[in-house]
C-alpha cells in the first residue's frame, strides 16, 4: 500500500510538469499582451517597453520558463503582473474559500444522491423511482448560473431566508453549496441506484435473503457496502471537478475562490496567476485521485495494492 | 436584584443603540473588485473610486466640469507657461498622522513620474521636467513645453498624493496598505470579495456623516441587483438598461441616470480603402440611426453624439450629428463609385462596453439596408487591444468600435491621443491612422496657448472639422446607471465614472 502510494506520487510528477509546461506556452500563444492591456488603450510604447521589462515579458519565452522553474523549486511562483501581489499569497487566500465550497458541495451532493439513489433502486419501477430519476435528470441538465439566479431571486430576493452573496457565515454558504452541488448529487444519485440494482441481483444476496436476514439488513449491510466502490469513484472525480469547476458559482454568488481568480487573471493575461492556478488546481485534482484509490481498499478489502 | 437586572438591560439597549449607530457603513456594489489601491497604479473605474476616497489630488474636477483646489490652495503660471507654483494646505495630515509637506507632494509626484516604476498614465504629466519645494508648503513645477490642460490633469485620481514614507515601507505590497489623505482610511481586504474603509476622523474638510464604507465586488449583474434589491448593499453600478424599469418599480430603489464623459464611436481605419474616400465615410454615418439604437437599445440611456467628446468636457460645442438619411446615404455611395454598396468587417467587442456588441449588430444590420454588408468580427477584449493597434502596413482592420473616456475633463485629453497624427499606433492611440494637417496645428495651438477662450474656439474648430470629413462613425456618450436606496444624501455619481461617498449620510 505504502509503496504503491510512492509509486502514484513519483508517476504523478511527469503529469504535474506537463500541465506547467502546456499551461505555460498557451497563455503566450493566447493573443493579447499583458503589457498592453495593463497599460490601457492610451499608453505610449515606451510605457509598454517598461511594464514588459518590468515583469520579465520581454525575454525569450525558454529563458522566461527557466526562471520560472528555478523560482517553483524556491516556491516562489512571482508576482501577479495584474495586482503585483504574491501569487502564493493570493492562492492561500483563494484557494480554502474553493475548498470550503467544493466540500459543502460534495457533502450535500452525498447526503442527498445515496439515500435518493437507494431508494428508487430498492423501488425500482415504482413512482418513487420515476421522482427520483426525473429529479436527478433534471439537476444534470440544469445549467448551475441559471439555477443559482432563480435561487437568489427566490430565495434571497422574495423570501429573504439567505444572504444574496458574499462569503462569511454558514447562510452564506447554503444557496452557492446547493447550486454547485445538484449535479454532482444526480450524478450520485443514478451512480448509486444502477450499482445498488446490480449489486441486489447478485448471489449473495439471494442467499442472504433466503436465509432469512432482514430486508433492511440486507440492503444496508450487504448490498450498500459493495454497491460504494463505483459511487466512491464517481463521488472523488466530481470533487476535483467542483473544485476546477466552480467558477460560474462563485461568479454568481461573489464567492472569492480560485475560479475566479483564475478566469479574472486569464482575461487580464495575467500569466503569473494562472500558471500557479493551474498547477494549484491540477495537483489537487491528482491528490484527490490518489486519495480515492487508496479509499477503495478501505471499502473493498479484496483490492490490495501491492 | 432588580437593580443589577435594570442594569443590565440598559447597558444592552445603550449596546445595541450604539452598536447600530456605528454600523453606518454604506456599501456599494461595483461591478469588479479594486486592482490595487496604490493611485499611481490604478487603470480602471472600480480602483480609481476606492482610491478616490483614501487618497487626494492637487485640484479636483467637480461633477459641472469645473477644477476647484484640493490638497493645493491656488496655482501660478509664469508668463511663459513653463513654470507653475502650487501653494498646499497647511491643515492635511495623512491618516498615520504625518503632516502634508511640499517635501511630501514632491516625493509622491517624483515616484509618479520615475521611469523605472513604469506607471501606465505617466503620460499624464509627460511635460514635467522637475519638481522644486519652494517652502514647506509651496511647490514647482517646471514644464519642459508650455502645456494648457496641466492644472486638468492634476485632477486626475492616479496622481493623487501618496505618503513617500509609506511607499518606502510597505515596498512591493503598498498596493495593499494605503495611507492617504481623504476622508476615509483603509482598514481590510478581503481579496475577490470586500473592501472596508473607515471615516479619518482627523480628516481636514467636511467629514462625510456615515462611519464606514464597503465595497463589494459583484461581476454578475443580476447578483448586483439582487443586493440593493434586498438592502444588502445600498448602491450598485452598472445597471443593465433592461432592469431600469423593475428596479425603479420596486421599493425603496431608485434608478440614477448621470451621463458620463465616454464616448461610444466606430472608427474607420483611414488608410484602407474605401473609408479613405470621405464620401464614403459621410455615407455611412448617414446610413446608421443612432436614434433608433440609443432608444431601443438602451432604452434612451445614452445620448446620441453631436461631437467627438461628451457635453460636461471643456471644449465641448455641438457641432450636429448626421441625421439618419438612408437615400442621402446611397447617393453618396454611388459618387463615390459603390451603388451597389461594398463588403467589410467591423471588429466589436463584447462585454466592454454597456451593450457593445447589440450596437455592432444594429449598425450591421442597418448598413444592410444600404448596400454595405459588414461582418462582425469579435475578439476577447485583450487580443482585441492588440490587433487594433498593429501599424498601419500590417493592420487589417477596416471598422472597430471603441470607447475613449475623457477623464480630465479637458478636450486636449480627448482629441489629441486620437486624432493627431504623432499618435498613431503603435507609438500613441490612434488607431484610425487619421491625419488632417489642420486638425493637428489647431490641436498644438490649443495645448499650448494659455487663453481660455481662444482654446475653446480652436476645439470647436476641430469638432467642426472631424464631423465634415465623417472622421468616425460617430455613435453616443454614454451614461451611468446607478441604482441607489432611498435615504442616501450626497452621493455623486461622477461623470469620470466613479462613485463618491466623500460627504454622504444616511438615515
Amino acid at each position: 500500500m505504502f509503496q504503491y502510494a510512492v509509486r502514484r506520487v513519483l508517476i504523478s510528477i511527469p503529469s504535474i510538469f506537463g500541465v506547467i509546461l502546456i499551461v505555460f506556452l498557451m497563455v503566450r500563444l493566447a493573443p493579447g499582451d499583458p503589457a498592453l492591456l495593463l497599460a490601457g488603450e492610451f499608453a505610449t510604447e515606451a510605457t509598454i517597453e517598461r511594464i514588459r521589462e518590468r515583469f520579465g515579458l520581454d525575454r525569450p519565452t525558454h529563458e522566461q520558463f527557466g526562471i520560472f522553474i528555478a523560482n517553483l523549486a524556491q516556491g516562489d511562483l512571482g508576482r501577479s503582473t495584474r495586482t503585483n501581489r504574491l501569487v502564493t499569497a493570493d492562492l492561500r487566500q483563494f484557494f480554502p474559500n474553493t475548498i470550503e465550497l467544493a466540500a459543502a458541495a460534495i457533502v450535500i451532493a452525498f447526503l442527498v444522491g445515496i439515500p435518493a439513489g437507494i431508494v428508487a433502486a430498492i423501488k425500482q419501477n415504482t413512482w418513487a423511482d420515476l421522482v427520483v430519476m426525473f429529479g436527478a435528470l433534471i439537476g444534470v441538465s440544469m445549467p448551475v448560473f441559471w439555477f443559482g439566479l432563480l435561487a437568489i431571486l427566490y430565495f434571497s430576493v422574495q423570501l429573504g431566508w439567505f444572504p444574496v452573496a458574499g462569503r462569511g457565515t454558514w447562510q452564506h454558504l447554503v444557496l452557492p453549496a446547493f447550486s454547485l452541488g445538484i449535479g454532482s448529487m444526480a450524478i450520485i444519485a443514478r451512480m448509486t441506484r444502477s450499482s445498488m440494482l446490480e449489486v441486489l441481483s447478485q448471489d449473495y444476496i439471494r442467499t442472504a435473503r433466503a436465509k432469512g436476514v432482514m430486508s433492511n439488513s440486507v440492503v444496508l449491510k450487504h448490498a450498500f457496502r459493495n454497491a460504494m466502490v463505483p459511487v466512491i469513484t464517481v463521488g472523488g472525480l466530481q470533487f476535483g471537478t467542483l473544485m476546477a469547476g466552480a467558477v460560474l458559482t462563485e461568479s454568481v454568488f461573489t464567492w472569492p475562490g480560485i475560479g475566479r481568480l483564475l478566469v479574472d487573471s486569464i482575461l487580464a493575461r495575467d500569466y503569473p496567476v494562472v500558471q500557479g492556478a493551474v498547477l494549484l488546481i491540477a495537483t489537487s485534482f491528482i491528490v484527490i485521485n490518489i486519495l480515492v484509490d487508496a479509499l477503495y481498499a478501505v471499502i473493498d478489502p479484496r483490492i490490495r495494492y501491492d | 436584584m432588580f437593580h443589577r437586572s435594570l442594569r443590565t438591560v440598559v447597558a444592552l439597549v445603550l449596546a445595541l443603540v450604539l452598536g447600530w449607530s456605528f454600523a453606518q457603513t454604506l456599501v456599494i456594489a461595483q461591478g469588479t473588485d479594486a486592482v490595487s489601491l496604490d493611485p499611481h497604479d490604478v487603470t480602471d473605474s472600480p480602483s480609481a473610486t476606492v482610491t478616490s476616497h483614501i487618497y487626494e489630488t492637487l485640484f479636483e474636477l467637480t461633477p459641472d466640469g469645473d477644477i476647484v483646489p484640493s490638497l493645493a490652495t491656488g496655482a501660478d503660471v509664469s508668463d511663459d507657461g513653463l513654470t507653475w507654483t502650487i501653494t498646499l494646505r497647511e491643515d492635511v495630515v495623512f491618516h498615520d498622522g504625518t503632516p502634508l509637506t511640499a517635501e511630501i507632494v514632491k516625493g509622491s509626484m517624483d515616484r509618479f513620474l520615475d521611469p523605472e516604476n513604469a506607471f501606465a498614465f505617466v503620460f499624464l504629466l509627460a511635460r514635467v521636467d522637475s519638481i522644486d519645494v519652494v517652502d514647506d508648503y509651496t511647490v514647482q513645477f517646471n514644464l519642459g513645453t508650455t502645456f494648457a490642460p496641466f492644472m486638468a490633469h492634476l485632477t486626475h485620481s492616479t496622481t493623487a498624493i501618496v505618503l513617500p514614507a509609506a511607499v518606502e515601507e510597505f515596498g512591493e505590497d503598498f498596493g495593499e496598505n494605503p495611507v492617504g489623505t481623504g476622508p476615509f482610511q483603509f482598514a481590510s481586504w478581503d481579496r475577490g470579495s470586500r473592501i472596508d474603509l473607515v471615516r479619518f476622523d482627523d480628516y481636514w474638510g467636511e467629514l462625510p456623516g456615515i462611519e464606514g464604507l464597503a465595497f463589494l465586488a459583484v461581476p454578475e449583474d443580476t447578483t448586483r441587483m439582487a443586493l440593493v434589491e434586498t438592502g444588502e448593499a445600498h448602491v450598485a453600478v452598472r445597471v443593465p438598461p433592461a432592469d431600469v424599469p423593475r428596479l425603479n418599480a420596486a421599493d425603496g430603489v431608485t434608478v440614477e441616470n448621470v451621463s458620463s464623459l465616454r464616448t461610444i464611436y466606430i472608427y474607420f481605419n483611414h488608410t484602407m480603402e474605401p473609408f479613405t474616400d470621405r464620401t464614403v465615410r459621410q455615407a455611412i454615418n448617414y446610413a446608421v440611426n443612432k436614434e433608433e439604437i440609443a432608444e431601443f437599445i438602451f432604452g434612451g440611456a445614452v445620448r446620441p453624439s453631436d461631437a467627438a467628446i461628451s457635453p460636461g468636457i471643456f471644449g465641448y460645442t455641438p457641432v450636429g450629428k448626421y441625421e439618419f438619411d438612408p437615400e442621402r446615404a446611397q447617393t453618396l455611395l454611388a459618387e463615390a463609385g459603390f451603388p451597389e454598396g461594398f463588403d467589410t468587417t467591423l471588429y466589436c467587442p463584447t462585454g466592454r462596453y454597456l451593450r457593445d456588441i447589440q450596437t455592432c449588430e444594429a449598425v450591421q444590420s442597418q448598413l444592410a439596408e444600404v448596400g454595405v454588408n459588414a461582418a462582425i468580427e469579435t475578439l476577447e477584449w485583450s487580443a482585441y487591444l492588440d490587433f487594433t493597434r498593429r501599424p498601419a502596413e500590417e493592420n487589417t482592420v477596416p471598422m472597430a468600435m471603441l470607447g475613449w473616456g475623457t477623464v480630465t475633463g479637458d478636450a486636449d485629453y480627448g482629441l489629441f491621443a486620437l486624432f493627431h497624427t504623432s499618435e498613431h499606433v503603435p507609438d500613441g492611440s490612434n488607431r484610425s491612422f487619421y491625419s488632417n494637417a489642420i486638425v493637428d496645428a489647431l490641436l498644438d495651438e490649443a495645448r499650448t496657448t494659455p487663453d481660455e477662450s481662444l482654446r475653446l474656439q480652436l476645439y470647436e474648430d476641430v469638432l467642426e472639422i472631424l464631423r465634415e470629413d465623417a472622421a468616425w462613425l460617430f455613435m453616443h456618450s454614454e451614461t451611468q446607471l446607478v441604482a441607489v436606496r432611498d435615504g442616501i444624501e450626497g452621493l455623486v455619481i461622477h461623470p469620470t465614472e466613479r462613485v463618491l461617498a466623500l460627504t454622504t449620510s444616511m438615515d
